[in-house]
Parts: structure tokens; sequence; C-alpha cells
């Protein structure tokens, strides 16, 4: 009895795992690109503004949280320079520490 | 030398006069430090993303000079004995924001109109305003500022 469910479950498991993954065993990601910088010279000469809350904000989350690179596809240098913008802009009042709290 | 900005935030209730005394206290202040004023930039009055002192609105100028190192420490002094100054920024122009800044000098040179950064009011207001209890407030250009029910 014991042992027949145990197989069973396994089974499933093997399923779901190979609807979702492919050969290499991870799970297959889209490749995301930096939206700031486009080339290696732009990148090195990137200066993001923390007075243009316009673009800034598209990396905020609705409750004004800074997006994590992993989702957002920024490069390094450009996340960094990202974060101070927002933190500059926050100080400021030109964007909100907490916006529109769920209940 | 190094380039600055400093940001100050005024009381909007402010008539204008007291706005320029104040701005010129603090142009007063970069100028006998030996610093040289190179634009003030008045954004105006705007909508603040949160409520500083009770206040909702308040009068944001720009300030850019050229100056020696220990000058900030002075403005701070200056800052935090005015208690008209809700808030202050000031930094110091990192190197790329040095080359941004003389390619739009390069293309002013040049007889271009350069509109400066400023941040953007409508945006603000709509992205940032909590709206009525129950519902979202949303900005999609063609439709203008919403408050949507959740």
């Amino acid at each position: 009895m014991y042992r027949s469910r145990g197989t069973d479950r396994n089974s499933r498991s093997n399923n779901r795992s190979n609807n979702r993954m492919g050969l290499s065993g991870f799970k297959s990601k889209k490749k995301r690109v930096c939206r700031w910088c486009t080339d290696d010279e732009s990148c090195r000469n990137l200066y993001i503004d923390f007075k243009d809350t316009k673009k800034i904000s598209r990396f905020l989350t609705e409750q004004g949280k800074i997006i994590p690179r992993r989702t957002s596809g920024n490069c390094a240098r450009s996340q960094r320079q990202l974060a101070t913008a927002i933190k500059r802009a926050r100080h400021l009042a030109l964007l909100p520490y907490i916006a529109d709290i769920p209940r | 030398m190094a380039m600055y900005e400093t940001i100050f935030i005024l009381d909007s209730l402010l008539s204008p006069e007291e706005i320029e005394n104040n701005i010129n206290r603090v142009k007063e202040v970069v100028e006998s430090q030996g610093g040289k004023v190179t634009a003030i930039d008045r954004w105006g009055k705007r909508r603040m993303a949160y409520e500083i002192h009770k206040k909702q609105y308040g009068f944001y100028v720009a300030m850019e000079f050229d100056s020696v190192g220990n000058l900030p420490q002075f403005l701070q002094n200056e800052y935090n004995y005015n208690d008209k100054i809700l808030r202050y920024l000031t930094y110091r122009y990192t190197k790329n924001k040095m080359k941004a800044r003389n390619k739009e000098l390069e293309l002013k040179a040049q007889g271009k109109e350069l509109i400066p950064v400023r941040p953007d009011t409508e945006f603000e207001a709509a992205a940032l305003g909590r709206g009525k209890p129950g519902f979202r407030r949303t900005y999609r250009k063609e439709e203008g500022m919403k408050d949507v029910q959740k």
C-alpha cells in the first residue's frame, strides 16, 4: 500500500518536471536586457538622473519598492546608479517611500 | 574645484519676495565661501510625494555651483538654521554627470535650446497619490488620471 503510493507520487512529480524543465534540468529563462545601456561605451558613460522621475519610476513596484535586478534585467552598474537615484528622489519627496499600501 | 548641485524645498506659503530672500541667502552662503553660482533653476510649487511638517506642497529650487570641498558643510548649517527650508540635498557631480553636462553645454553653444530636466508633475500626482480608499489611482497618457476600483 505504502509502496504504491510512493511510486505514484514520484511519477507525478517527474511528469511535472518534464513539462517545466528543458534537457539541461534548469528552468528555461527569457534573456533580459538592460534598459539603460545599449553597448559597453554607453554603459560606461551612463548617468541616471534622479530628477527624471518618469524614467525612474518604471523600476518601482506599485508600492514604491525598487524592483530587483533579477526581474528587471538591469546590468550591475546601472542598477547601482538607479538605486542611488531613487533614494535621492525619495529624500526630496519626488517619489514616495511607501505608496498604496494593500489591505 | 568641483561642481555641486544643491536642491532645497521652501515653504510654499511664503510670499514671492520672501522666497527670493531665502534663495539669496543661500546664494550668499555659497559666494561668501568662495563658491561660484553657475545656475539657479526654480521648479516652482510642486506637490510633494509625502507630507513634510504637515505640508503637502513645496517650492523647489535647484542651484548649481562650483566650489571647494568644505562648502556643503556651511550650506548644511544654513539649511538647518533656516526653518523655512523643509528639505535639502547637496551632491557632487560624478564623472559621468560632468560628461553629460559638458555635452549639454556644447549643444547650447551651438545654439540649441535646452530644457533642464525636471520631475514630471502630472505623472507624479497620478502615480503617487493614494486616492480614495478602495480605489487605485492610475495614469495613462491617453486617458489621464483615473481612479479605478480595486
